[in-house]
Formats: structure tokens, C-alpha cells, sequence
């Protein structure tokens, strides 16, 4: 019976489209692209050998740091707020909305399947200083308050792009982790409702134990996402003002496109993929560690 | 990782228990109302604005305060926003290069998917890995060489740089998640496929890809939203004006029409964001369903 | 169970055949678009890559595309593509390392980049070109003479040629009872005067940066003399040397007063004119190229009568020439050395006929080319006198700063007005390029 499904040839037909244009288009790249690592110039003036020098730059580089702690920061930030929030939705979607949610889960799921750049330049106009207030301020004149520059400043220009990307994917990982929720047997809760459990209580000791395993998978689907950021930030503030908000994507793009430093440019996105690698490592482990335990 | 039952958990079926009135329950339900409008607010609220934002008029956004409802409606913006902002071309750009993207994505994705997970074949666990590992290998890392190689084959000046991308950095994410989708499968429904003596292609076509027919949208929605909000690739590789997608074109869209032209440049947005509502209620159930079909769950 | 299984087969078949339809469109948009845009021999079009800010040159060229040079337009039509500035050195990398740089383009932000696609064979010799045309003297001797101290030799065309300077509303100083100030105390106090009467003293777009680091090189140049950028770049002095920082620290102390309007690291260009020419702001720093806006009623409501120029004000005890004027060919165009030939040099013999004339006439933008016209705009006039009478000029900021350099200077520069970084961080940040490059 078994012998039908280790037909080799078969297996080869299925996945000789994938493995080709993957191979192709993704692993010889990014062999290729180590071997830039190596060099030093770019494609207008021509490459040199220059051994490891990339790398040691790299180890010396002020900016190269502060990119990277950028996306760790932004990492540990909007990953946080992205599962949290969702996580809170979730739960308000099950506890308090029930059945009669549909339509409320459709409408808060609307930003997530928003063009970027096109939320972005929302955001841009909502968070709009000069030549004219935008709604924020405006209603912060209206309060009395001062206008704020909101894209002036490293710290409050983090806080908008934060902002954004929570807003439009917490409904993403509200659903997703729903789904989670919907899994717990209903006898369960209602013997812990049985017991005295309910709110808070309820929430800590029954349902966040179940559900971690899809809260650990959807950490690791979104940490992968926010750790290669790129579009939000080059559509929100470009990095701005000065490096204050560069992600290592973004660092990476400007050293090797507009700099015409192709070797260097390889090396910064090569350190990019040993976080990204590290990373997910580290979140599969502890999580199986807890599931386990 | 959850069972499939192809499905069948779409939507919250399990039945909520009746809940008896009581005292309480007129404040409960004023505080979930509220809670309710709390989240609509915050959610669509700058929707809202954005929608409105889009019928003013120049003098409306200068003069009056920016949440102030407009005193006339300007449909004008909207005709000015598709003209001026060559709205039309970027659409169509953005769909030439997305749908055969992934078409290829879905096809090659289910395809790998079932030989690596159902076929049993020496060397299925490192060709596995080695897809594992492109979901990590950021998009930046491949572009010189890709750049380089577009060039050389003739391809710039075409869509076909932002097609082979796509498909090749589509693959990764969908045949992890095929992989994973095929596992929950069991194998006797393979087995009994395959016993009046059909072939296994057959049995790929007949009974394995209807049966993960909610995944394949669930993924083909993903990547649909990664791809159509791709930007670093589309970026790069559009290297003539004709050729941008609806985000390159937005980027640029600021400048096209000077600083201060609010009012046709929130109808742009509003025509993007608008058409990608459309697409999403038209296909909203088939989404909640395969979402909480268990996709993307561990 | 039939009619719920068809329905998904049917979708599928849609999908299939939008997918090969749209494949088709695909494959055919390839020659359809001119394909790769590769050797110039071939070439079906005079294809022109320009910063989309850059407005004046494409509107020059279609109207030189339908008058003097419409026999070059038969042979080998005009088009115009547009790149944001801040995405054009990244897009003339990637195409210069494919040689597919298009028959004329917008040189770079920094001289550095232009001087590299030169030393890499991309940029046209304009001196041997022209000769081989019988055009030498198309080119004015000083223009000339700009662009070979800058770029390294004669590698681009001075569509513009340009002289800097503030700009200001002589309507609102005569308001105010302010005259032109001579000295950059008296530029302070009549910020003072215009902030007080409710006026923003200065428009300036640090989305651009460079308006704001232009002051920091005037300063330097009236403080130390006009080669205190020039030390810097050949190692002899440092931007963080305490009279480098006393410039960016003048600079900082405008912002510090509120001399700019609020959010000025989010205002754009446009902006930044629009708050000149509406009467918002009292003065403006920007090139001589601002002349074609002036002269537009439609774009400048406050009237051409109503601007006045002066050159940038004096330090006081300071070692440089007040007449010295920053001086420059605007953000250059060039050809491409690789896709010179047959048609495209009959387009730049059409040019350094006939731009001189088209500039003055139809843009009342004084470029670096040969002129009979005449003008009639006074303001354009007195910048003309102004460009005859100087004898020495000086550049600006980043002239001979390396792209990253550059980079860096100008996308911090707002951060300096609004405080977020001190004058040291900022001339230190600069430095630390520098010194890497």
C-alpha cells in the first residue's frame, strides 16, 4: 500500500516548479550575495577583494548599532502590541461580543487589508503639523494644548509609526488568536465558572494556558515581520529625522543603493538573517519548552 | 497542531449558552456597547475622516478645522485623482504583476507541499528545511544579484522581475503551511484514494487539493496582502514610470500633485483603499473561514 | 453536492484564464515600452531621467521639442521620466551598473557621484562633444569654469546657472521698517522684528535639508573665508572645530528662537515656496532658479515687485568677501557617455543652440549657455548684474562631501532648528562620514 507514495519520480514532477524558481530566484541570490560580503564597491566603479574588512566595519559602525537596536526596539514593541491587542480583541470577541460579532470582527479587520503606503500617508496627514494641523493636533488645540511635531523628534516619531502598525494588524492577530479561543471545550469554562472563576481570574487560569500555542505561533509569525520592516517606516517617515527611526532593512537599502556600497549593503543584510534565524530559534525553543511543561 | 476538519469550525458554530437576564444586565450591555463604539471608533474612525477628507475642497481643508464635514461634496477630486494620479495604470500594473504571481505561488506551493509531506522519499526532510529557511532570509539579501540577472536576460522594462520575485518569495511561507496543512490530513484518505488503482497525480487533483480548498485560499489571501503591499521589490525593480504598482505610485503621488492638493490626493487613497475593501467583503466569509480553519495555528 | 463543487471550479478557470490573459499582457508590455534600455545605437527615443521636483527643464525641452528642435524630435522623440530626488542616486547606481544609463540625466545630489560615473566612463565629455559639434563657445566661460572646479572636468551642462541668496518680502520690511540686513546680527534682529509682528521669519523645507545646511556654509564662508570648506575636505581642519560648530551653533540658535515655522522637517519644497510667495514667511534662502516662479503670478500671489534679493549677510570680524556669492549650475544634467550617437548629438547641438535663448524668454531662468535674448524681468536683471559683477564665488555645504555625507547632513539638518540634536552632535555626525569616506 505504502509503496504507491514513495514514487520518487512523482514526488520529483510535484516539486521540481517550486524547487526550480525558489532555487533560482531565492538560494542562488543569496549564495551570491555572500560572496559580495567579501568585496568592496559596486557595480558602477567595479569590486575588490578586501577579505573581512566589511565585517570589522561592521563591528565599528555607530550607525549599524543604532539601526539595529531601532529593530529590536521596534521588534519588541510592535510585536508586544500587535499580539496583546489582538489578544485582548479575542477575548472580547468571545466573552462579550459571542455570537453577534461577525460584523464587529469585519470592521475592525478592515486596516489590516489597507495598502501601507496609502495608511501611511494617513497617518502622515492625521499626524500633520505644518503647512497645516492635522486631526491630532487639532484636537490637542481644541484641548488646550500645543501642536507637536510629531515627525520632528526620533521618540514621537516612533510612537506614530508604532501607532500605525499596531492599528492596522492587531485585527489580523485578533481573528487569528480567536480561532484559538473558539478551540477551548466549553465545559471547561463553565466548570471553572462553576468553581468561582470568572474575569480576570478565568482569563489567567484557564484560558491563557490553552491557548498558548497558538499566542506562541502567532509571536513567531509576527516577530518575523517586524524584525524585516521596511515598508511602513519608508512610506511613514523614511527612517527619519536623521537615523532616528532606520530600521537595519532600511539602513541596509540606502548603503547599497544610494551609497553604491554593494559590499557592505550585503553585510548589514546579512546580519539581518542571522537575527531573523537567532530569533525564531529562540521563540520555537522557549515555546516548545512551555508547551511541553 | 489543530486537526482540519475542513471548515466546519468557520465561524463560531459551537453554540453560545442562553444567558439568563438578570439584574445586571442592563449595565453589562451599556458597558459592551460602549466598548463596542470605543473599538469601531478607533478602528474605522480614521476612515472616516479619510472618506470625508476626499470631498473637500481646497478652500475647505485651508479655512475650516481639519474634522469639520465638508460644505460641498467635490466628486471632482475623484476624476482629477484618476487622471492626474494615473490611478488606471497603476491598477492595472499592480494586477498584471500580482495574479500570475500567485496563481504560480498557489500551484507550485500545493504541488511541493503534497510531495514533501505525503509522498514518502529519501532527502524530504532537508529539501523541507531548506524552504524553512527563505521565510528568514530577509528580501533585501537577494536583490543586487537579481538586479544583475534581470538585466543581463533583458527583463527590465518589464513586469516580469516583480512576477519572479514574487512567485520565489511567495513560495517559502505557502509550503511551510501546505506542508503543515497536509500533515493534519490522514493518510488513509490518500490511501483509499489511490486503491481502485488511480495514480497519485490523480489522487493530488482529485482528493488532496479539494480537501485543503480553505487553505489554499487562506494562503492565497496572505500572500495576496504581502504582495500587493510589496514595496521594497517593486521599488527596485520598476525602473520606468509605466511600469509602477499602486504603492510605488502613491509614494511618488505627493509630488505629482504639488504639496497642497488635500482633497484629490485623499480621493487616491481613498480609490486604493476603497478597492481593496471590495475584494476583501466580496471574499470576507471565505477569509474568517479559512482563517479559523486552524491556518496558520501550530 | 453538485451545484457547491462547481461553483469553486468555475472561480478556478476565472483565475486561470484572468492569470494568462494578464501573463500575455505581461510579456507584451517588454517591447511594447522601448524593452531595456541599453545601447544608445538602437535607440528609438531621447529618453531623459529628471528629479521630479525639477519642473523647468522637461517644460523647456517639450516646448524646445515643438519649436527649435522639432527636426530632432521627428527623428528621435523627447520622454521624460521622473524619479523623486531623494530616490535619484539610488536608481543612477543600479542603472549605471547595467551601462543603462539613459541618453541625458540628472547628474546626482553630490558632485562625488557625478565625478564617479565619469571616472567610470558613464558621463559624456562635453568638451569633446561640443568641439566635435563645432560648438565650443555654447558654454559660457564662467559657467564653464563652475562646472570644472565642482564635477571634476566638463562632465554635465549648466541648464541653470545659478547664484544664492535670501530672498525677501519687501512689502513686509517696509511694514516693519526693516532694511535689508548686511549683517547676520541685523538678520537676526529683523527675524526678531517680523517674529514679533506675528510674521514667520523664515520658509525653508528641512524635508530637503539642504536649505537649512546652506546657511551653515554662509555663515562659515562670511566667519572664515571662502575656503573653510575646502580645508575641511583636504584634512586640514574638522567640522566639530570650535569655529566649525560656532557656524551650525548661529544656525541652531534661529531655530532655538522660533525663527522658522513649527514642523519645518516636514515641509516639503513646494511648501516652503508656497509660505514665501503667499506672504506668510518675510524671507527665504534659495537659488536664482526661484526667478521662474517669482515671474509667475499664478504661483507667486505676492507679485515680482514685492521680492527683493541680497546676498548672504556679512560675520561680523569675519574673513569672508560679502559679494562672494554661492554659485552654482543647479542639480545638473548630464549625457550618458554609453548611449551618445546618432541622434542624441544632434539633440545637443539643438540644445547649446537653443536653450540660452529658451531659458531667458520662456523660464526667465538664467542658465550658463550662451544668450542674445533680452531680459525684461528687473529682479532677473539685477541677479544677471549680480552674476556679471562677481568676481569670486563660493559653493555650498556638501560640495565636496561624499553621498554619505551629504546624506546624513541634510536629512539631520531640521533636527538642528528644532533642537533634537546640538550643533556638536550635528557637525560631528557629518564628520564621522567624512572621515569614513
Amino acid at each position: 500500500m505504502k509503496r504507491i507514495f514513495e514514487d520518487r519520480r512523482t514526488a520529483l514532477l510535484l516539486l521540481a516548479p517550486a524547487l526550480l524558481v525558489y532555487t533560482l530566484v531565492m538560494l542562488v541570490p543569496v549564495v551570491w550575495s555572500l560572496g559580495y560580503t567579501l568585496l568592496d564597491g559596486n557595480a558602477v566603479a567595479g569590486f575588490q577583494y578586501t577579505g573581512f574588512d566589511n565585517f570589522a566595519r561592521l563591528a565599528d559602525d555607530p550607525k549599524v548599532w543604532q539601526a539595529f537596536t531601532f529593530t529590536l526596539k521596534y521588534a519588541v514593541v510592535i510585536t508586544t502590541g500587535q499580539v496583546l491587542l489582538g489578544y485582548v480583541l479575542a477575548v472580547f470577541y468571545v466573552f462579550v461580543l459571542r455570537r453577534s460579532g461577525s460584523v464587529v470582527r469585519t470592521l475592525t479587520f478592515f486596516p489590516v487589508v489597507l495598502p501601507t503606503v496609502a495608511v501611511a500617508l494617513l497617518f502622515q496627514k492625521m499626524f500633520e503639523i505644518a503647512p497645516q494641523n492635522g486631526l491630532v493636533n487639532s484636537v490637542l488645540n481644541a484641548l488646550g494644548m500645543g501642536s507637536v511635531d510629531w515627525f520632528g523628534s526620533a521618540g514621537t516619531a516612533f510612537f506614530v509609526l508604532a501607532l500605525m502598525d499596531i492599528w492596522r494588524s492587531m485585527g489580523f492577530y485578533a481573528v487569528l488568536l480567536y480561532t484559538g479561543l473558539l478551540d477551548i471545550p466549553e465545559e471547561v469554562l463553565e466548570s471553572a465558572r462553576m468553581d468561582g472563576a470568572s474575569g480576570w481570574r478565568l482569563v489567567r487560569q484557564i484560558v491563557l494556558p490553552l491557548s498558548l500555542p497558538v499566542l506562541v505561533s502567532s509571536l513567531i509569525f509576527s516577530i518575523n515581520g517586524t524584525l524585516k520592516v521596511f515598508d511602513s517606516v519608508l512610506a511613514l517617515t523614511n527612517g527619519g529625522p536623521g537615523l532616528g527611526t532606520t530600521p537595519l532593512t532600511l539602513y541596509m537599502f540606502q548603503t547599497s543603493f544610494s551609497f553604491g556600497d554593494y559590499g557592505y549593503g550585503s553585510t548589514i543584510a546579512l546580519l539581518l538573517t542571522l537575527v531573523c534565524l537567532v530569533v525564531t530559534l529562540a521563540v520555537f525553543r522557549s515555546a516548545r519548552r512551555d508547551v511541553n511543561a | 497542531m489543530t486537526t482540519l476538519t475542513a471548515g466546519a469550525t468557520a465561524a463560531p458554530a459551537r453554540p453560545a449558552p442562553r444567558r439568563r437576564p438578570s439584574p445586571r444586565t442592563a449595565g453589562r450591555t451599556l458597558v459592551r456597547r460602549s466598548l463596542i463604539g470605543l473599538l469601531l471608533l478607533v478602528e474605522v474612525g480614521p476612515l472616516l475622516w479619510l472618506l470625508l477628507g476626499s470631498l473637500k475642497s481646497q478652500r475647505d481643508w485651508l479655512d475650516n478645522p481639519t474634522w469639520s464635514l465638508p460644505t460641498s461634496l467635490q466628486w471632482g477630486n475623484y476624476a482629477e485623482a484618476w487622471t492626474t494620479g494615473n490611478i488606471a495604470q497603476y491598477l492595472q500594473n499592480s494586477l498584471v504583476a500580482v495574479l500570475p504571481s500567485l496563481a504560480m505561488i498557489i500551484a507550485f506551493g500545493v504541488a511541493a507541499g503534497f510531495a514533501l509531506e505525503v509522498l514518502v522519499w529519501k532527502g524530504r526532510g532537508p529539501v523541507l528545511l531548506l524552504f524553512l529557511a527563505g521565510i528568514m532570509v530577509p528580501g533585501q539579501m537577494i536583490l543586487l544579484p537579481l538586479f544583475n540577472t534581470y538585466f543581463r536576460a533583458g527583463l527590465t522594462g518589464t513586469l516580469w522581475p516583480l512576477i519572479l520575485t514574487y512567485t520565489a518569495t511567495g513560495l517559502p511561507l505557502t509550503v511551510f503551511m501546505m506542508a503543515t496543512y497536509f500533515r493534519a490530513v490522514p493518510r488513509e484518505v490518500f490511501e483509499a484514494a489511490t486503491l481502485d488503482g488511480a495514480s497519485v497525480v490523480r489522487a493530488f487533483f482529485s482528493v488532496a487539493v479539494p480537501m485543503v480548498k480553505n487553505a489554499i485560499v487562506t494562503v492565497g489571501l496572505v500572500q495576496f496582502f504581502f504582495i500587493w503591499n510589496d514595496l521594497l521589490i517593486a521599488l527596485t525593480f520598476t525602473t520606468d514610470s509605466s511600469l509602477r504598482t499602486v504603492q510605488v505610485g502613491l509614494l511618488n503621488f505627493t509630488g505629482e500633485f504639488g504639496a497642497t492638493q488635500y482633497g484629490p490626493l485623499f480621493a487616491a487613497i481613498c480609490i486604493n483603499v476603497l478597492g481593496l475593501l471590495a475584494i476583501y467583503l466580496f471574499l470576507n466569509q471565505r477569509i474568517m473561514a479559512g482563517l479559523t480553519s486552524g491556518a496558520v495555528k501550530g | 453536492m453538485t451545484p457547491i463543487r462547481r461553483t469553486p471550479r468555475r472561480t478556478m478557470l476565472l483565475l486561470a484564464t484572468g492569470t494568462v490573459a494578464a501573463l500575455g499582457v505581461a510579456a507584451c508590455s517588454g517591447p511594447a515600452d522601448g524593452g531595456s534600455a541599453s545601447a544608445g545605437a538602437e535607440a528609438e527615443e531621447f529618453k531623459f531621467l529628471v528629479n521630479t521636483e525639477n519642473t523647468t527643464i522637461p517644460d523647456l525641452l517639450t516646448s524646445l521639442s515643438e519649436g527649435a528642435c522639432s527636426e530632432q524630435e521627428a527623428a528621435l522623440p523627447l520622454s521624460v521620466e521622473t524619479v523623486p530626488q531623494t530616490q535619484l542616486d539610488q536608481r543612477l547606481q543600479l542603472l549605471a551598473g547595467q551601462d543603462a544609463l539613459p541618453a541625458m540625466y540628472a547628474a546626482g545630489n553630490s558632485p562625488a557621484l557625478t565625478k564617479e560615473l565619469a571616472e567610470n566612463g558613464q558621463v559624456l565629455d562635453f568638451e569633446q562633444a561640443l568641439a566635435d559639434l563645432g560648438k565650443e563657445d555654447a558654454v559660457l566661460p564662467a559657467a564653464r569654469s563652475t562646472i570644472e572646479a565642482l564635477y571634476g572636468g566638463f562632465n554635465v551642462l549648466p541648464f541653470q546657472y545659478n547664484i544664492e541668496g535670501i530672498w525677501y518680502n519687501e512689502t513686509l520690511f517696509a511694514d516693519n521698517g526693516i532694511e535689508p540686513p548686511a549683517t547676520w546680527d541685523e538678520l537676526v534682529a529683523a527675524a526678531q522684528t517680523l517674529k514679533d509682528a506675528g510674521v514667520v521669519p523664515f520658509a525653508a523645507s528641512g524635508e530637503q535639508g539642504w536649505p537649512i545646511t546652506r546657511l551653515i556654509s554662509g555663515y562659515l564662508f562670511r566667519d572664515l573665508g571662502p575656503d573653510a570648506l575646502q580645508k575641511v575636505a583636504d584634512g586640514e581642519a574638522e567640522l566639530t572645530d570650535p569655529e566649525y560648530v560656532a557656524a551650525a551653533q548661529a544656525v541652531a540658535d534661529l531655530g532655538a528662537a522660533g525663527f522658522f515655522s513649527e514642523g519645518v522637517g516636514s515641509i516639503d519644497y513646494d511648501t516652503a515656496f508656497n509660505q514665501f510667495t503667499s506672504g506668510d514667511a518675510g524671507m527665504f534662502y534659495m537659488g536664482s532658479w526661484a526667478l521662474s516662479t517669482f515671474a509667475d503670478p499664478e504661483a507667486n500671489p505676492i507679485g515680482a515687485d514685492a521680492v527683493g534679493f541680497m546676498p548672504f549677510p556679512a560675520v561680523e570680524g569675519g574673513a569672508g568677501d560679502v559679494d562672494a556669492y554661492p554659485s552654482n549650475v543647479g542639480l545638473p544634467m548630464t549625457f550618458s557617455a554609453k548611449a551618445y550617437g546618432a541622434g542624441v548629438d544632434d539633440w545637443l547641438g539643438c540644445l547649446a543652440d537653443s536653450y540660452g535663448d529658451a531659458s531667458l524668454t520662456e523660464a526667465n531662468t538664467i542658465s550658463g549657455f550662451a544668450s542674445t535674448a533680452q531680459i525684461e524681468d528687473p529682479l532677473a536683471q539685477q541677479v544677471q548684474d549680480t552674476i556679471a559683477a562677481s568676481d569670486s564665488s563660493v559653493l555650498w555645504f556638501e560640495a565636496l562631501f561624499g553621498t554619505q555625507a551629504t546624506t546624513t547632513s541634510q536629512t539631520n539638518a531640521a533636527q538642528l532648528l528644532t533642537g533634537a540634536i546640538s550643533a556638536e552632535e550635528f557637525m560631528s555626525l557629518v564628520q564621522a562620514d567624512l572621515d569614513a569616506e
